[in-house]
């Protein structure tokens, strides 16, 4: 797993910082434990899920928006479909557990969590933390190998300030 | 690598049967590698050749699970790291269906020292291995990139070669009686078979999957590489050394080796300590077990090569080499392959994939590494202190972490079928093929 581009690095820091978040939610989640709701009148469980809605709109969407549109595209015309087919469909299972899991995270912070709500929350994050690491495994282990491989110099530093550009919008 | 997994790579993932008959087949001599040291019991301390249970039990664990385990493993996850296709999938499962029963006829020789048996269970298995050493070198023939991976697996291939030609030589030999050095014979065929075959694979495999779990990048380090010429230089002198007895070239060979094994060790440390996953789970304790086994079974090797109290030191080094180093660190990957691989393969049109966690019972996994570590240390005290009971106790251990660690297996595949079963178009043939 080394990073050749600067795509390939844009999109690795995007992955150390969505893991780091979704550590930080596991940890939270396992230690609270889906009996015992949490309190979001608390400052600690307030900046936890704040961090969890602007992962998911700036890191998870912005980034498999930026892969659908440009990337894969651009993989496909050189040969390389697959990956970006078999990526899209994992695109489509987490996203929407995703948005779920922010939108539970939203309304927590406005009416907090009830026994009932909570325990969906403590179910959909941790499928959430296991399905997008598993996710992101696979995309460092393969998609950034494939942009080395299939991207060169020219088209990398374009993808780079596509993906800069949306980062700074 | 496993997003070529599923790319345009779909020529490189094998069916799921491929790699799950080998693991299988693992699985269960595991357990029967255990249940043999069980009834070899006694004759554990003090062993240094010869037939019986004891020797059962070491080709039980070399072949039935070191070697069938890696076979599988390799067939799955060389073509994929190399980008390049096997050859052929029937030749996979000839491969196998020749060293499944090889194997069990050659170990059911060993103990009952039945002619027939072992002369029919060698000439399968190294037909088997040999279809899967052909496979491998011509995978690897054609690569030009990745030399860690692949220098490693072409150094595995080689040593598999004398393994290979040894061990039917040694086998032969039983009944026959035409070997004027026996004992020079099975060293080197220790040292090929440990250090060489299965060692290069550990070592070469690591570079890929200890990455790959922890979400780690290998260091720009070019530790890598060094280790692995040490490796060759090791594997080379130590060789010759148990074949011509010359004390100069084992010595050699240990300090080269250790040198070897300490690179190796740092380029996994610091590739851990890059990671970005944080908790490694219960597999990764046996891994690092593991590579704490590597240089004890070294400085054993090293005691050994002294000559002194062989009756002691050269069955220990061979249980720390094969159970604390080699078994240790494939059952560690083996419980993470398996739920890893079964979530790749359960992926169908309009579903999400089986959850890693939800096909992974945990708690057989507990059980199993708390029953190998006891079975680790009482084998070890039981073969010190030459008391028999206490190697049995350590091989009912072991039976006990191996029934658990099947139980994990079933439970995977109970699970995976579950799973495949809520989609309503999922053919029988197809669910019956794992």
């Amino acid at each position: 797993m080394m990073v050749h581009t600067e795509t390939g690095a844009l999109l690795h820091n995007d992955h150390v910082a969505t893991i780091q978040a979704l550590q930080s939610l596991e940890g939270f989640l396992v230690r609270q434990s889906s009996k015992r709701p949490a309190d979001t009148t608390e400052a600690g469980v307030r900046k936890t899920l704040q961090g969890l809605i602007d992962m998911v709109a700036n890191e998870v969407g912005r980034h498999f928006g930026f892969e659908e549109q440009h990337l894969f595209p651009l993989l496909a015309e050189r040969g390389e479909a697959g990956i970006g087919d078999f990526l899209m469909h994992e695109h489509a299972t987490i996203l929407p557990l995703a948005n779920e899991v922010a939108e539970a995270a939203r309304v927590a912070l406005e009416e907090n969590f009830d026994a009932t709500t909570w325990r969906r929350f403590h179910a959909i994050g941790l499928e959430l933390v296991e399905r997008e690491i598993f996710h992101i495994q696979k995309e460092e282990m393969g998609l950034l190998a494939a942009i080395s491989m299939l991207v060169d110099a020219a088209a990398d530093k374009k993808l780079a300030a596509t993906y800069k550009a949306l980062q700074e919008a | 690598m496993f997003g070529d997994f599923m790319m345009g790579a779909r020529s490189r993932l094998l069916p799921a049967s491929v790699p799950f008959r080998f693991f299988a087949t693992a699985v269960v001599l595991h357990a029967a590698a255990w249940a043999t040291l069980l009834w070899a019991g006694d004759a554990v301390p003090g062993f240094i050749g010869g037939g019986g249970p004891a020797l059962a039990a070491l080709h039980l664990i070399t072949l039935g699970v070191l070697a069938m385990v890696a076979m599988g493993a390799a067939y799955q996850l060389l073509p994929v790291a190399t980008k390049r296709p096997v050859r052929s999938v029937t030749a996979c499962k000839v491969s196998h269906g020749l060293m499944a029963p090889g194997v069990v006829l050659l170990s059911f020789g060993f103990a009952t020292m039945q002619t027939w048996a072992l002369h029919g269970g060698m000439a399968l298995t190294v037909l088997g291995i040999g279809v899967f050493a052909v496979l491998i070198a011509d995978n690897l023939r054609r690569v030009t990139d990745l030399p860690l991976v692949t220098g490693h697996a072409w150094l595995a291939v080689v040593a598999l070669a004398a393994v290979l030609v040894l061990g039917a030589l040694l086998a032969t030999d039983f009944g026959a009686g035409f070997l004027t050095d026996r004992p020079s014979l099975a060293a080197a065929h220790a040292v090929a078979g440990g250090f060489g075959f299965m060692g290069m694979l550990a070592v070469g495999f690591s570079y890929v999957l200890v990455p790959m779990f922890a979400l780690a990048q290998l260091p720009r380090k070019p530790y890598g590489l060094w280790a692995m010429w040490l490796s060759a230089a090791a594997l080379a002198s130590g060789f010759a050394g148990a074949l011509s007895g010359v004390a100069v070239l084992d010595g050699l060979g240990i300090a080269v080796g250790l040198v070897a094994a300490g690179l190796y060790l740092e380029m996994m440390r610091l590739t851990l300590k890059s990671r970005m996953r944080r908790g490694l789970g219960l597999s990764f304790v046996l891994v690092r077990a593991a590579w704490v086994g590597l240089p004890l079974s070294l400085v054993a090797a090293a005691v050994v090569a002294t000559g002194w109290r062989l009756d002691i030191t050269a069955p220990l080094f061979g249980f720390l080499l094969i159970y604390g180093w080699l078994l240790t660190f494939l059952m560690g990957v083996l419980q993470r392959i398996m739920p890893f691989l079964a979530s790749m393969h359960s992926f169908r049109p309009g579903g999400k994939p089986a959850l890693v966690s939800a096909l992974t019972a945990d708690l057989p996994l507990k059980i199993h590494a708390a029953c190998h570590f006891a079975a680790l240390l009482l084998v070890a005290a039981g073969i010190v202190s030459e008391i028999g009971w206490l190697v049995r106790l350590g091989a009912l251990a072991g039976l006990i972490g191996a029934l658990s660690f099947a139980a994990f297996a079933f439970s995977l595949r109970q699970r995976l079928i579950a799973h495949l079963l809520s989609f309503p178009p999922v053919s029988a043939t197809e669910l019956r093929s794992p």
